[in-house]
């Protein structure tokens, strides 16, 4: 059994940077189930990254301090020396893997070990065979669904034999019953093979009863606070939209399927988006949601029909049809397409489609109320998480496209910020009668802004509150 | 040939990429009309030893076309001497060319070709890995390349080839996927410059060596000792 | 990219890691597209007798790949192994002419390499840039001479030839490149 130990560890990103971490101390006890929370841009992944080794081979400075495995210092271990100790899933599966195939993957991995070919094959054997993947065995990962696709990374840590066993926001591209599979077979490594397990999400939600401990990333103390998992969430009730009667609007879609390989995500999906609205589109993690709004950016093909004031989308030419269709995207700096944070504003207003609107007095305001003012002269790169998502947001206002789809706008606001984005937002759909969609995991604050919402499962596509115009 | 390790069929892929390139550079300095057309044929007798797509093989012959033309016609126009040998060479050149990365691209897995190449010509395993977990994300590639387009125009701006903000976002993208991708890799125990199981078995026999040896003494003989027209 | 500040690339001059790999050919990845795009415009130039003119007016973006390798990563070899490594995808994704993409690839490498050489890797800046250009201009046209048979053309057609690749690779892998490197220090996320 590996004993692993961070002790009296400060970390930063730089020489010159302020700590992420000062002084942690931090031994999970071998065999056990931890969580570890936080808000995103906490420090979950570092610490994550500083246990597998990863940094400071990645980056990073270790100030003071050290992360031992059984007392040797895992920095000074070669990568295929510490894999056989912990290896991590990262948060986006489609870029964790070198190879095509599974096989070749699990193949790729075990090979770095230097383990004989017969053995090679018969731990790929074992491991396929306990998380019933041997089906998959031959598949392209490409053509497999975010849920599948970790349960494959899975596979080659506990080929590799790694005792602990990090998951770095697993969950973000798998929906519901991949997420209960993946935490089942979790738990299973956890009580047959001793596997120690720290998984990090930010969404405490279906870990009552499944985990040992809880751990939170303390931003201010830059350090681990533990904390009962008795306080964990039994299930998060939802809350519902209060829906509204629904108005009419320029972007409608019909008999719309969408498909991922030979994998249908949607279904003949039928809706107008109404004008002066915010809905809210919900939906398990890889339900389709996102891909919903790239075909309706034309970023990828469909099957059916999408029209703009009655004119079918493929008669609009990309260029026009990006200023009808806008979307706030979920990873920010795919938005952004200058250095500075308020060249991406002066952009905007440049190109504004109401500016009359949007004078430099609104925005100037808008900016103030998003608490973005002091940042502006700053490079968005280098924005926290949440003034990112702010800044994407106001940009795409100033724009003022008549239909614009949000994918993830509140991750990483804090209660203060989501508050005043949401009030901007909804002023601004009214005052210019845009219609406006939304993703957004995060319910709580944010329905009571909503007039509607739309439930993505199934691959149908429904309304299931505000009525019908 | 993004098809991964196949059955190997026909030569080596490291014998192929040396009668490819070995050919390939004195090529450049032969003046052959016949010699081009000798090489551009064998190539072709290989793909059809090999029974490749014969309808791929055409499309790609037939889309060449243009190219040799192009080459043929401006040394017709402004050919200094000799112009109807020049135009004849530098037209068939392009189609032995051709061939010689078709016997290649045409016949050898992407995965294959650059294990070959690191069994046999000693290429690092961080190049051999790097480049295929690179070109396994060659579809998201095509994607966030029409992304970074719309996101632009979203903006009422065209990021047009020549801007420099169109490859900020290329070397951003790039720089953070190639981090996700190598610290997993590392996470899975990939070091470089370490040993690893080699488990693709890729034999070279010493024949292929003479072959491919042999070949490529004979074309510079005969390019730069017989000179045919 | 949300932990923006946690991604500064740290720069070895001399080892190659899986990560620079990786980072060039997705690159090259890229540019297989944008070659694409341009070879619409070479296409209909080239099967023309202005072919010649038309090698020689998009060249600079052929070559790009190779000094943007170089200024990002400022390592040894990094212009001609970022040329290879782009023609690599060039050849494996895009195109079935194989061995022209890999010698190309590493003649127009090795023009751009012995520009930064002739500062010692001293400089990757405007001055690199320039010895970039020159060589590249120089060493590439050399190969033409032979390999497209521009010994062929008249002094005065070779001239104007030589003037309109200098201003291709000057303008696309010298100021361009020069452009792309100012702007992806400003970001901060590569040192």
């Amino acid at each position: 059994m590996d004993h692993f130990a961070v002790t009296n560890l400060t970390f930063a990103y730089a020489e010159d940077a302020p700590p992420i971490f000062q002084e942690l101390t931090f031994a999970p006890e071998p065999g056990t189930f931890n969580l570890l929370t936080g808000p995103s841009g906490s420090g979950k992944s570092t610490l994550l990254k500083l246990l597998a080794g990863l940094y400071p081979q990645y980056g990073g400075v270790i100030q003071s301090g050290q992360v031992t495995v059984n007392d040797t210092e895992i920095s000074t271990l070669q990568p295929f020396q510490r894999a056989a100790h912990v290896a991590m899933l990262f948060q986006n599966p489609s870029r964790q893997f070198a190879m095509r195939t599974v096989l070749e993957q699990l193949q790729f991995a075990l090979a770095n070990l230097q383990l004989s070919p017969p053995e090679i094959d018969r731990r790929i054997q074992t491991v396929l065979t306990d998380l019933h993947l041997t089906q998959f065995t031959h598949r392209a990962l490409e053509t497999l669904s975010g849920g599948e696709q970790q349960r494959v990374a899975l596979a080659s840590v506990l080929a590799l034999g790694s005792s602990l066993i990090l998951l770095d926001e697993p969950f973000a591209n798998v929906d519901a019953a991949g997420r209960t599979q993946l935490l089942a077979d979790l738990k299973t490594l956890q009580r047959t093979q001793h596997k120690t397990i720290i998984l990090a999400d930010h969404d405490l939600s279906g870990y009552a009863g499944l985990v040992d401990q809880l751990y939170h990333v303390d931003g201010t103390q830059r350090t681990l606070l533990q904390e009962s998992p008795a306080a964990l969430p039994a299930t998060t009730p939802a809350t519902p939209v209060q829906g509204q009667p629904l108005t009419t609007g320029p972007l409608a879609w019909h008999d719309l399927s969408l498909t991922v390989g030979d994998r249908p995500l949607i279904t003949a999906a039928q809706f107008t988006l109404p004008a002066s609205q915010l809905g809210l589109l919900s939906g398990d993690n890889g339900a389709g949601k996102s891909t919903l709004f790239a075909a309706l950016t034309r970023q990828r093909r469909y099957a059916g029909d999408i029209r703009y004031q009655d004119r079918p989308a493929k008669q609009y030419k990309l260029k026009q049809w990006a200023l009808q269709v806008a979307e706030v995207y979920q990873n920010s700096p795919d938005q952004f397409i200058r250095i500075q944070a308020s060249d991406e504003l002066a952009l905007s207003a440049q190109h504004s489609l109401h500016p009359t609107y949007w004078t430099a007095e609104r925005i100037a305001q808008a900016a103030a109320r998003l608490n973005l003012a002091a940042v502006l002269d700053h490079v968005s790169y280098a924005l926290s998480g949440g003034q990112q998502k702010k800044l994407q947001v106001l940009s795409m206002l100033i724009m003022g496209q008549p239909v614009l789809l949000l994918d993830e706008p509140f991750a990483g606001l804090d209660q203060a910020s989501l508050q005043a984005v949401l009030t901007l937002l909804q002023q601004t759909i009214h005052d210019l009668q845009l219609s406006a969609l939304v993703v957004s995991h995060q319910r709580q604050g944010v329905v009571s802004f909503m007039d509607y919402e739309l439930h993505l499962a199934d691959q149908q596509l429904q309304l299931i509150a505000g009525e019908a115009a | 040939m993004t098809q991964t390790a196949d059955t190997p069929r026909g030569l080596n892929a490291a014998t192929l990429t040396l009668i490819m390139i070995g050919i390939g550079f004195p090529l450049t300095f032969a003046q052959s009309v016949w010699l081009n057309t000798i090489v551009a044929g064998l190539g072709l007798l290989y793909l059809i030893a090999l029974r490749v797509s014969w309808r791929k093989v055409s499309l790609i012959l037939l889309i060449a076309l243009p190219l040799a033309f192009g080459s043929w016609i401006s040394f017709w126009f402004f050919g200094t001497v000799d112009r109807w040998h020049l135009a004849w060479m530098y037209g068939s050149r392009v189609y032995a060319y051709l061939l010689l990365g078709m016997i290649v691209t045409m016949t050898v897995s992407t995965q294959r070709w650059l294990v070959s190449l690191h069994l046999h010509f000693h290429l690092p395993n961080a190049f051999v890995f790097g480049l295929l977990g690179a070109l396994n994300m060659a579809d998201r590639v095509r994607h966030e390349f029409r992304r970074i387009q719309y996101s632009a125009l979203m903006r009422g701006e065209n990021l047009r080839l020549w801007n420099p903000l169109l490859y900020l976002r290329i070397v951003l993208v790039s720089l953070n996927w190639s981090n996700d991708l190598a610290e997993a890799m590392t996470s899975q125990g990939f070091t470089e410059n370490a040993p690893r199981t080699e488990l693709i078995a890729d034999p070279m026999p010493a024949w292929q060596w003479g072959l491919a040896g042999g070949l490529i003494v004979i074309y510079c003989a005969a390019a730069f000792g017989l000179r045919p027209w | 990219m949300q932990h923006a500040n946690s991604q500064v690339a740290q720069v070895n001059p001399v080892r190659w890691t899986i990560r620079d790999v990786i980072f060039l050919a997705l690159i090259g990845v890229f540019f297989g597209i944008i070659y694409q795009l341009w070879s619409y415009v070479y296409y209909a130039l080239a099967a023309t007798p202005l072919k010649p003119y038309a090698n020689d007016m998009t060249i600079g973006v052929w070559i790009m790949a190779g000094p943007l390798a170089g200024v990002l990563l400022r390592k040894v070899g990094a212009s001609v192994i970022g040329e290879l490594l782009a023609a690599a995808v060039e050849m494996m994704l895009f195109s079935s002419w194989g061995a022209a993409d890999l010698i190309s690839g590493f003649i127009q490498g090795i023009g751009n390499e012995l520009g930064f050489a002739a500062t010692g890797y001293k400089n990757w800046d405007k001055l690199g840039l320039l010895m970039s250009t020159i060589g590249a201009t120089i060493v590439t046209f050399a190969w033409d001479w032979f390999q497209s048979g521009y010994k062929a053309y008249t002094p005065t057609m070779n001239i104007t030839l030589l003037i309109i690749r200098f201003v291709s690779i000057g303008f696309f892998s010298g100021v361009l490149v020069y452009w792309i490197r100012q702007l992806v220090a400003k970001t901060g996320l590569l040192k």
